[in-house]
């Protein structure tokens, strides 16, 4: 009698041991290991990683559960129909939140320097020394016609923050609008203004802040 | 002679299952500790799986403990660890 009831003990304990605890591949985990996958190519370990791995947890234990044949048929079939509610779900976030990230901006290639443009304090109106220098531009736009540029305006860091970007926008719009008005087409010019934002030099004195007051053509091709 | 060795034979399958350093609740809770405040894919899988475990060990499915256990801890590695 004992003998008889240690090989039967043996033998269970045996049994318990062997195999695999999972079956992934399942007739009945089919829908469900379709939905993860589809969901999966749509980025939803990125986008919505929560719920995929929710899907992915469900359709796991789904795939034990099958394994203690069908001992619990409801609880199976409640784990893979979680499995692939979460996985569309996860699809629908991804769909969302996966939008794709905004291109970088194009880098200029080159910068002209345009030394020697100023305008009278507080205004974005040019000078007569600035029209000549902003002509050799003209000049320089016509010879290079495939170049394209982003006409920037700096200025130095007195004043707020705001009042300097405002103004180095409307110093950037009017020097790019007298570029157009002497004949480059406007497809190949922008405007900036970058406020205090790149100096090229120290604040502190007042040389520094002349060099920081600056307009350039950053040419974008 | 025969009972004897049934007897090593039992205890000889029976030592995987407690030979393990840490418990199975240990162990998630390791999981637990190591993707903190991750709210990546695999650290999220990485708790399910040791939730599975620890449910599973409620259950006396030891084995399934131990395998959703280990897919735990293999996905709190790709985590990259707490945050």
């Amino acid at each position: 009698m004992i003998k008889r009831l240690i090989l039967i003990t043996s033998t269970l304990s045996l049994a318990a041991c062997a195999g695999h605890s999972m079956d992934t591949e399942r007739s009945e985990l089919a829908e469900a290991r379709d939905a993860i996958a589809a969901s999966k190519a749509a980025g939803a370990e990125r986008c919505a990683p929560k719920l995929q791995a929710e899907a992915v947890a469900a359709f796991y234990w789904a795939a034990h559960e099958y394994t203690e044949h069908d001992i619990h048929p409801d609880e199976n079939a409640e784990l893979t129909e979680r499995a692939v509610a979460k996985a569309k779900a996860a699809k629908a976030a991804a769909g969302k939140n996966c939008a794709p990230p905004p291109k970088p901006k194009p880098k200029p290639v080159e910068i002209i320097k345009l030394d020697g443009i100023n305008f009278p304090h507080d205004s974005a109106e040019l000078t007569p020394a600035s029209i000549a220098i902003l002509d050799n531009a003209v000049a320089t736009l016509k010879r290079r016609a495939k170049i394209n540029v982003e006409v920037a305006a700096h200025t130095d860091s007195s004043g707020k923050d705001s009042y300097n970007q405002a103004l180095s926008e409307r110093r950037a719009a009017s020097v790019m609008n007298y570029l157009a008005s002497k004949g480059i087409a406007a497809n190949r010019l922008t405007s900036k203004g970058y406020g205090e934002t790149q100096p090229i030099t120290s604040n502190e004195t007042s040389d520094g802040r002349a060099q920081n007051r600056r307009v350039e053509l950053r040419v974008m091709n | 002679m025969k009972i004897g060795l049934l007897i090593l034979a039992l205890f000889a399958f029976a030592l995987p299952a407690s030979a393990g350093l840490s418990s199975i609740e240990d162990r998630a809770e390791a999981v637990e500790a190591q993707t903190e405040g991750n709210n990546s894919y695999h650290a999220h899988l990485a708790r399910k799986f040791a939730f599975i475990a620890v449910d599973e060990k409620g259950q006396h499915d030891l084995a399934a403990a131990k395998e959703f256990i280990n897919m735990a801890e293999e996905h709190a590695a790709q985590a990259g660890g707490s945050k």
